[in-house]
């Protein structure tokens, strides 16, 4: 009964990645796969690629800021509402929106609150006077990146909420019981029970998201389309638009290359680090 | 209770209507936009229609693009390729937790596949597509969504069947009951609300993908509704009315089924999470 999870790595893992190394050897364009074998100067020309270099930078801080924040502010509401059970069953429900909604459609809502004539935030902070003129959010170099970010909060938070909100009810009971009976104070109950208690299952979230948030491509693709200039350029984008736009799937094979394997690299030493850091917890 | 627990009761509460307000708002202002004068959205961001309300939108939007045909294509293929995946995940990862077949390889590199970002199989999967003849076709976007939610199904569907006490299956076994009929007998009613949630989120990850569809369906008669409707920043240029009513079009079907399942999806969400 295992026979389809082996056809399905075959077509979906193995024979792509096979696919990508040899094409990567080659000048292929999307009409003409496997045109002239060049050994490694997709991977040279992509080493000394600016531009490549940039948007795995931008890859990488996009994921980290956003899902710290989204792990953290997903723990804390998580942390806060706790305690009022009727109002939960409603919050978690909505709270499965986001995460949900089309990243297309999550784009376009985010396009519409950015807008400087139509959109929702010029509109008010001009109308409670926070701001002199109206903010191209998406279209100024410093704003664009951090706009993105915070559609992704918009969209993740909720799902960092959920999956904190069952790691703090799936606790023992017994110490919390005990430190009560001890007259402990809340603080301390914090730090010293519920925080370690509860921290290796907010690290397993912060990572799932982290690997989530490598892939960005919708948003960008969206939002901005990778400007304005190539600030908000990202990994996966950059890759797409020399494939898909360029039609050099030789480099393309190359460059994705070398971001798996920059990711593989991260996420093994994440999850050793993580295994190292759970077994000096115990 | 003394003043203490209610206060921390009140602030929790203020968080909480917070904390949905937040969420809430940004889709409020899309239903809002959608219903406003094309003028006034123009001119002004309030939240709500200051001008009166109109289906002015919603009307352009199902005129001025197939927004019909995306949604019939999306549903052909969320459904299409939900099935496919059940059917493959669900017996392969029985067999992998249950009897390890595949040994410890098998899963992991199943779950490996997840790590992988979508945009580096690309060019592959584009040309495996060519070669079947399929590009363009809504079965090649079946077999392609199908194949990229059995990672996801194998993430959902592990804490259920590990779960189930193997006692029952022995028992099965000492009465005769193949690997097969235990799995569809035995096992299947038990983890029965997992495969009900694995199979709703896989039904919204593909509705939702975009990529894959991106580079596969370029013809009016197989773009799925993210292609049709992301047509609408760029070439359409900014008619965030008519944007508004087609982008609700498509996260309204979405939402009623996340309401509908919103038990199911906690749990199969949280368990997954807290197993670590």
């Amino acid at each position: 009964m295992a026979i389809p999870a082996w056809i399905f790595l075959a077509f979906f893992s193995i024979i792509p990645l096979i696919y990508v190394v040899s094409t990567s050897l080659t000048k292929s364009t999307l009409a003409q796969p496997f045109k002239d074998f060049i050994w490694f100067n997709n991977f040279k020309q992509a080493v000394l690629d600016e531009n490549f270099g940039r948007s795995l930078v931008n890859t990488f801080l996009f994921a980290f800021v956003v899902t710290t924040l989204e792990t953290f502010f997903g723990f804390l509401l998580a942390y806060a509402v706790r305690g009022i059970r009727g109002l939960n069953t409603i919050l978690r429900s909505i709270a499965l929106l986001p995460m949900f909604t089309p990243p297309v459609a999550v784009s376009m809502i985010w396009k519409l609150i950015y807008d400087p004539n139509s959109g929702l935030l010029n509109h008010y902070l001009m109308k409670w006077g926070l701001t002199k003129g109206l903010i191209a959010f998406l279209g100024d170099p410093k704003l664009a990146f951090p706009s993105i970010m915070f559609a992704d909060l918009w969209q993740w938070t909720p799902f960092c909420f959920i999956l904190c909100y069952a790691a703090l009810q799936a606790l023992p009971k017994a110490p919390f019981e005990a430190a009560e009976v001890d007259g402990a104070s809340g603080w301390r109950v914090f730090r010293k029970l519920t925080l370690p208690l509860v921290l290796p299952q907010v690290i397993v979230v912060f990572l799932f998201k982290l690997l989530i948030s490598l892939k960005v491509f919708d948003l960008v693709y969206m939002l901005t389309f990778g400007g304005p200039g190539n600030t908000t350029q990202v990994a996966s984008f950059y890759i797409y638009r020399v494939a898909f736009k360029q039609f050099n799937t030789g480099y393309a094979a190359a460059l994705s290359f070398l971001m798996l394997l920059i990711i593989t690299i991260i996420a093994t030493l994440v999850t050793r680090a993580r295994e190292i850091f759970m077994r000096s917890s115990e | 209770m003394n003043n203490r627990n209610v206060l921390s009761k009140i602030i929790s509460l203020l968080i909480a209507i917070g904390f949905l307000a937040i969420i809430l708002l940004p889709i409020i202002f899309v239903a809002a936009t959608s219903l406003k004068i094309p003028l006034e959205i123009r001119t002004s961001g309030t939240l709500f229609p200051q001008g009166g309300i109109t289906f002015e939108n919603w009307q352009k939007a199902f005129r001025n693009v197939p927004l019909t045909k995306y949604l019939f294509n999306s549903t052909v293929v969320a459904i299409s390729s939900t099935i496919i995946t059940l059917l493959i995940a669900v017996p392969t990862i029985y067999t992998t937790v249950r009897f390890k077949t595949g040994g410890a390889v098998l899963p992991s590199l199943v779950l490996g596949t997840y790590v992988m970002p979508p945009i580096v199989v690309t060019v592959p999967i584009f040309a495996i597509v060519k070669i079947l003849g399929l590009q363009d076709k809504l079965v090649g976007l079946i077999l392609v969504h199908s194949m990229m939610n059995i990672p996801l199904a194998f993430w959902l569907l592990d804490s259920y069947i590990r779960n189930i006490p193997v006692e029952l299956e022995h028992a099965a076994w000492v009465d005769g009951y193949s690997k097969f009929d235990t799995l569809l007998k035995i096992v299947y009613p038990l983890i029965k609300p997992g495969v009900l949630s694995t199979g709703v989120v896989c039904l919204i990850m593909s509705w939702n993908e975009f990529l894959f569809a991106l580079i596969l369906t370029y013809s009016e008669a197989s773009k799925t509704f993210p292609i049709g409707i992301s047509q609408y920043i760029g070439e359409h240029g900014m008619q965030f009315g008519e944007m508004s009513a087609a982008a609700l079009a498509g996260i309204i079907p979405i939402y009623i089924l996340v309401f509908i399942f919103s038990k199911n999806l906690v749990e199969g969400l949280g368990r997954s999470g807290v197993k670590g």
